[in-house]
């Protein structure tokens, strides 16, 4: 067989006919990974698939319905178009294939979505609206862009010039003032000083996700050559979804490597975790509760660096030059884990799917505006299982993660308290 | 005979009998997984084939028999399992397997009395006679205690043959005069004797009986207390080192079968159950039977374990004079009775013979319906056994 | 594609409107291809298609209704739980009913009893988690851990841990089977009550329908639930640790522990396992071929070749490994003396004990089958084979001959042909030949190979998993019983009359055989036309 031109490119789902012709349909996308599998309750890890049982909604059959579309075997339906999108891109399905084999399952997601909008078929209608709000008012919610910054408090001081940038996202500055104040006053507890970007508009997460890749890497160059002009050497984020898209999807887009964008990308719980280690940031006030964490799957399993690659694809599938694949090992489980243990008080308990089996939110990547009731459906599971551990308190690292639980928290009349690690972290430092 | 040691297999044809089974074996430091007591004279074959159970409790993997050959009904000849290559046995194939081709043909024959077809040899699975054996007596008279005890031990892989026997059919088996040693025994036997032989293997046979005791030791004084396992049975001196030579090999030809020296005859009724519920089921028959005028201290019984414990073989004895038509007529009966009311108590009559196959087969409509649509298969004009099971 | 509209209502009342579709977007989802077990080949791209319509019913009596429905209107179904199975396990014919049985998920175990109760939605590492969590264990089949537990006890199911419990019909307890016509049918104590512990017969045991050896694919009924005997363990707990793709289970080293011994020669090999199973020890014994290392070591298909490519005939004729997994099922002093009389095997044997990394990657979760794909993207178990130690040996040899014939497009073995074991302690042998391709390649040598392997059988008169519906019926039929494929079709006719369930089965292969045409050369066998009785 002649070898074939390939590379990672999204834009082009011609790049991923092997990756999704070699399925083997192990539904190891589907299933907790066999050697964590807790049992027969809280058994899988894709959200999708558990919300609606046809297996075409697995990445096993998204792979199979995939090569249809990419040869041209399939006309976008409503149908379709449900498959494709009702699903929050959690990258379970990629680290659970890359357990054993080396085939794209989450970039032949991404490229699918691409192919949606190029073929005019995509996005969902509610996407269009976002994308509508962020073209406008450079926010998802279409809310003033004025009012981005009325989160800040006197009580927070803001360096004017400084390495690190705290790069607040539009869920925290417009839903989770909470958020971005807790953020803000850590940074400031630890005695390190932050800027804010002068004009903070949308990182472009819900375009990029939902296939709108044209609309997004404009964004992307906005928003990384703003940071450039600030001069920061370090980027913080609070958002786990707007981590991913700056340390991952900004390069991939532009076709650069993550070590090459001229700044480091960090998680605030990365940050953290340091600075009590390092001593300058101390929580000392006990928060008692029996705690369980969720790992917000931006910064687990989709949290990898990103390193752009083109190559050819010749005998047995082999790729040259080689290729060291993306498959989760860089996601942010410890230092979260560090914080709470650290938390006086804090009865940490870990739930059945933890790390890279944890169970999705359900919310990100476009999911909760176009499929709320997937959105529910994951969120109350997940609930279920917080409940299974007896925790009273649960913890995760995004914005997304917070609102689609609390919301769904409350509908269910689930008694849990649900917050973010900042808030938790400010609580035990200041009191 | 083809004793096959390297695959620790042996061939044998219908014709094939106990004692010569044994003997054969045994020159070459070889033995069968046996049933309790199978008279000498009975062929090996026909005991597989019915799937009596055996009374070592070492496999893991179910049962001795291995690949069979039948003639079917219609008059061919057919191999099943592995032994199905063309050519066998002069093959590589040696007929390890018993399943296939193409479906397990070999669980229609097995069980099935004769009305399927008649098999005319069969592989088993044989194994290395034990290099040392210690025989493990304790007496018993709770058997829930008892079954307590099992559930803990059997599945940690201890002991070889493994039986539960009560005082009247311990007392048959063992007994040398009628009827007088019949009789002390029966009085002096506790209610149960549970009968556990270690042993040690091929290699390091010492080691091996050492954990097994050691192990025993522990659960006995940590957790079991009332079981008194010894090596002896108080006021029974011996008895251990005879069990074992009974139990090793097959009832000697020229003794009257031990069931049918006290009267003359017996009628067993046996099943599978849940070992939890043997002791249930004993209380059964002993309200039952003195309702027909037969003694509940007559009544023999023998619970065999099956692979650690997960289920057992137990078995009702009734003894009776042949000669007297009143006292047949009673066991008859008597028999039917505690079938009933065992069966009620979910007892599972897998191979129910004479009219516990019509019990049996009325509660399991759909199963009977599905067996005569096979049977109709293999033996469509019914020539086989007719009458027998439910056909 | 399509059902008759009626059958489709009267689906649609069974399970509701959310658990049934013939959507085209939704069936397609169901293709059997183009990746997985045995797919890349002839048989998956002639005769296989994707459903008309998928139902997911949600227990036994939603199966036989629809079963029933299906026999009215002479609707053909296949039935299926993962489809990890590859191209048997999925449509062969058109306007064709999938009936997706993946919600029939319920769960129970008997923990004193051992033994667990499962829905055909079932698959092994949440057994196996379960029965671990209770002190037990279960085999979970080479098709891995993603495997439903009843597709894989009424088809394959073995792994090194069968050399304790090594077939594993013997492992069905009381079990619930629509029949192809739509009765059910209760076996073992399952056919009198409620309480599935016990699975023999009354009299005649009709377990044997479930699958002869290997499985009948779905064309003799389906089954819905099904009591499995679990193993007894020891108490210690497997913790798992790592981040994927590095996971494993952490050993409790005195109760359980994986010790690799290199031998001398493949003759020390086999003998090593001779003398294991007469010892009555051990709780898994394989052989362990090179490239399963390779693969273990390898992060991908490149790195794989790397390590590979190193390797040769004469590397492969000199590395002998014996893998035993030990078990401390009495006690430490019982794996102690387990470790002892090996260790005396090995050491009569010249065999050097090598260091081994005291965790479990693979076969007691089986977390890793889906890394056979990695080398070349295509995979099957062409045969594998439950007779004894040795047939397995000359078995291998015969095997390894005809495969170099089809090397390329097969991957290259260097003459080491697969993975071999002893079963139920030594009474019986285990040898699997694994093959690998690059389905874009010309395929036409690996269906040509398959169907050789078969001849060469029967020449050899070896026994073989390639009997029932994975080879022509035709052609094994008349050489193995002899004619066993007569009685399986009067079984087959008995029992599914219409031949509506997973039609053409069991002379699916016949089929591929009479339909492509560049299997025609190979066809030197008589058979008569393959019936479409629907």
């Amino acid at each position: 067989m002649p070898k074939k031109q390939v590379s990672l490119d999204v834009r082009q789902l011609d790049n991923f006919v092997y990756d999704m012709s070699r399925c083997i349909k192990c539904k190891g996308c589907y299933w907790v990974e066999h050697t964590y599998m807790p049992g027969v309750n809280f058994s899988t890890r894709c959200p999708s698939n558990t919300w609606n049982d046809f297996d075409s909604y697995g990445a096993f059959g998204k792979m199979r319905i995939g090569m249809a579309v990419a040869e041209g075997r399939l006309p976008w339906t409503p149908k379709l178009l449900e498959i494709i999108y009702a699903d929050p891109l959690c990258g379970a399905c990629d680290v659970g294939c890359k357990r054993n084999l080396d085939l794209e399952i989450e970039l032949s997601l991404e490229a699918l979505r691409v192919k949606a909008v190029k073929d005019g078929a995509g996005p969902m209608p509610a996407h269009k609206k976002v994308a509508e709000n962020i073209a406008k008012t450079h926010n998802q919610f279409g809310s003033p862009h004025e009012s981005r910054k009325k989160w800040l408090s006197g009580d927070i001081q803001v360096a004017s010039k400084t390495d690190v940038l705290y790069f607040v996202g539009c869920s925290a500055s417009y839903l989770n003032p909470e958020i971005a104040r807790a953020t803000a006053k850590i940074l400031n507890a630890s005695g390190t000083p932050f800027m804010l970007m002068a004009d903070e508009w949308c990182c472009g997460n819900t375009l990029y996700s939902v296939g709108m890749v044209d609309e997004a890497q404009a964004l992307a160059r906005r928003n990384i050559d703003a940071v450039k002009a600030t001069g920061a050497k370090t980027v913080i984020l609070s958002c786990a979804e707007g981590y991913r898209m700056w340390k991952a999807d900004y390069p991939k887009m532009l076709n650069v490597a993550t070590k090459d964008l001229g700044f480091q990308v960090m998680h605030l719980v990365e940050f953290a975790d340091a600075m009590v280690k390092k001593g300058t940031l101390k929580p000392t006030k006990p928060v008692n509760a029996r705690a369980a964490y969720h790992d917000s799957c931006s910064i687990s399993r989709l949290a990898d660096s990103w390193t752009p690659w083109s190559g050819e694809r010749g005998w047995m599938g082999t790729v040259s030059p080689a290729l060291k694949r993306r498959r989760g090992t860089e996601g942010l489980y410890a230092p979260p884990r560090n914080l709470l243990k650290a938390i006086p008080g804090i009865n940490f308990v870990e739930m059945p799917r933890t790390r890279e089996n944890a169970f999705c939110c359900g919310a990100g990547r476009g999911t909760k505006e176009a499929f709320p009731q997937l959105a529910s459906f994951s969120a109350k599971h997940r609930l279920d299982e917080v409940k299974s551990v007896g925790a009273e308190l649960l913890v995760s690292a995004c914005p997304w993660c917070k609102n689609n639980f609390a919301q769904v928290a409350k509908e269910t009349g689930n008694s849990v308290k649900v917050m973010d690690i900042a808030e938790l972290i400010l609580a035990s430092v200041k009191g | 005979m083809e004793i096959d040691v390297d695959n620790r297999r042996v061939r044998i044809e219908a014709g094939v009998k106990w004692q010569q089974l044994t003997d054969e074996l045994a020159k070459k430091g070889m033995r069968m997984i046996m049933p309790l007591l199978p008279p000498a004279g009975r062929s090996v074959l026909t005991d597989y084939l019915e799937r009596e159970v055996p009374t070592n409790v070492v496999y893991d993997y179910g049962e001795p028999m291995q690949s069979l050959e039948v003639v079917w009904p219609t008059g061919e000849i057919f191999r099943m399992g592995s032994a199905s290559v063309n050519g066998y046995p002069d093959s590589a194939s040696k007929g390890a397997n018993p399943s296939g081709p193409g479906i397990d043909f070999y669980r229609f024959v097995q069980g099935a009395q004769g009305t399927m077809g008649v098999v005319t040899w069969l592989n088993l699975k044989i194994e290395s006679i034990p290099k040392i054996d210690k025989v493990f007596l304790a007496p018993v008279d709770d058997l829930a205690y008892a079954q307590d005890f099992l559930y803990r031990v059997l599945p940690r892989r201890i002991g070889q043959e493994c039986l539960l026997l009560n005082n009247v059919d311990l007392a048959a088996i063992i007994a040398e005069k009628w009827p007088s040693d019949f009789e002390s025994l029966r009085a002096a036997l506790p209610p149960w004797t549970l009968v556990l032989v270690v042993s040690g293997l091929l290699r390091r046979p010492e080691e091996k009986i050492a954990y097994e005791e050691n192990f025993l030791k522990q659960v006995v004084r940590n957790e079991f207390r009332k079981m008194e396992i010894q090596d002896n049975l108080p006021g029974v001196p011996g008895v251990g080192r005879k069990l074992l030579t009974l139990l090793r090999k097959p009832w000697p030809e020229d003794n009257t079968y031990w069931k049918n020296v006290w009267k003359g005859s017996s009628q067993s009724l046996f099943f599978i159950a849940r070992p939890s519920a043997t002791p249930l089921y004993a209380d059964i028959v002993k309200k039952i039977v003195p309702q027909y005028g037969y003694p509940v201290n007559d009544v023999g019984m023998y619970i065999q374990p099956i692979e650690h414990n997960r289920a057992c073989h137990m078995e009702f004895t009734f003894f009776y004079n042949p000669a007297n038509a009143a006292d047949k007529a009673r066991i008859g009966d008597l028999y039917r009775n505690v079938a009933i009311s065992l069966l009620n108590q979910g007892a599972f009559f897998s191979r129910p013979y004479g009219e516990l196959a019509a019990m049996m087969y009325e509660r399991a409509s759909g199963y009977t319906m599905a067996l005569k649509r096979l049977k109709k298969v293999f033996d469509p004009k019914n020539i086989m056994n007719p009458g027998n099971l439910c056909f | 594609m399509a059902i008759v509209k009626e059958a489709y209502k009267a689906l649609e009342a069974i399970v509701g409107p959310k658990y049934i579709s013939d959507d085209p977007a939704i069936c397609e989802g169901y293709r059997s291809g183009p990746g997985g077990y045995e797919s890349g080949l002839g048989y998956e791209r002639v005769m296989t298609k994707i459903p008309a319509v998928v139902i997911l019913p949600r227990n036994t009596e939603e199966v036989q209704r629809i079963v029933k429905v299906c026999n009215r209107y002479k609707v053909p179904y296949v039935p299926y739980s993962t489809g990890f199975y590859g191209p048997r396990s999925h449509c062969h014919v058109d306007n064709e009913l999938l009936v997706d049985l993946k919600r029939l998920n319920d769960f129970e175990i008997d923990e004193k009893h051992f033994y667990a109760v499962v829905g055909s939605g079932v698959v092994y590492s949440p057994l196996q988690e379960e029965a671990m969590k209770r002190g037990a264990y279960v085999v979970i089949g080479g098709g891995g851990a993603q495997a439903s537990v009843i597709a894989n006890l009424i088809g394959d199911g073995w792994s090194p841990l069968s050399h304790r419990i090594g077939l594993p019909h013997r492992r069905i307890l009381g079990t619930e089977v629509v029949l192809p016509d739509g009765e059910l049918l209760k076996l073992g104590t399952l056919a009198v009550g409620e309480d599935p512990f016990w699975g023999d017969g009354i009299g005649p045991d009709l377990r044997g329908l479930l699958r002869g050896y290997t499985g009948l694919r779905g064309c003799l009924g389906i089954v819905t639930k099904m009591a499995v005997k679990l193993l007894p363990f020891q108490p210690e707990r497997l913790v798992p640790t790592g981040i994927s793709p590095n996971t494993a289970l952490a050993l409790p080293e005195k109760r359980v522990k994986w010790v690799n011994y290199q031998m001398p020669s493949k003759e020390a090999q086999v003998k090593a396992m001779f003398e294991i199973g007469k010892a009555e020890v051990g709780g898994a014994v394989t052989k362990v071929p090179l490239f399963w290392r390779a693969i273990a070591k390898a992060e991908s298909k490149e790195q794989f070749w790397e390590i590979w490519g190193k390797e040769n005939a004469d590397t492969i004729k000199n590395f002998h490994i014996v893998r035993v997994l030990f078990i401390g099922f009495t006690s430490e002093e019982q794996m102690q003396y387990d470790e002892n009389v090996i260790g005396d095997i090995m050491k009569e044997l010249g065999a050097i004990t090598r260091p081994t990394k005291p965790s479990d990657e693979s076969w007691i979760k089986n977390a890793d089958s889906a890394g056979m794909w990695l080398m070349c993207g295509s995979y099957v178990s062409v045969d594998y084979v439950i007779e004894t130690l040795s047939q397995a040996v000359v078995h291998g040899n015969s095997y390894a001959d005809l495969k170099w014939k089809y090397t390329p497009p097969l991957m290259p073995d260097y003459g080491d042909p697969g993975w071999f074991q002893s079963f139920e302690l030594g009474h019986q042998g285990y040898s699997e030949f694994l093959i690998y391709w690059d389905q874009d390649e010309d395929t036409t040598g690996v269906d040509h190979f398959y169907l050789e392997t078969s001849k060469m059988n029967i020449k050899n008169r070896y026994y073989t998993s390639l009997l029932g519906p994975h080879q022509p019926l035709y052609l094994t039929g008349p050489k193995y019983g002899p004619n066993y494929h007569q009685w399986l079709l009067k079984i087959k006719d008995e029992f599914d009359p219409l031949w509506v369930s997973h039609p053409p089965v069991p002379l699916a292969h016949d089929a591929f055989v009479d339909k492509a045409e560049w299997m025609k050369p190979l066809k030197d066998w008589e058979s008569p036309k393959i019936p479409t009785k629907y």
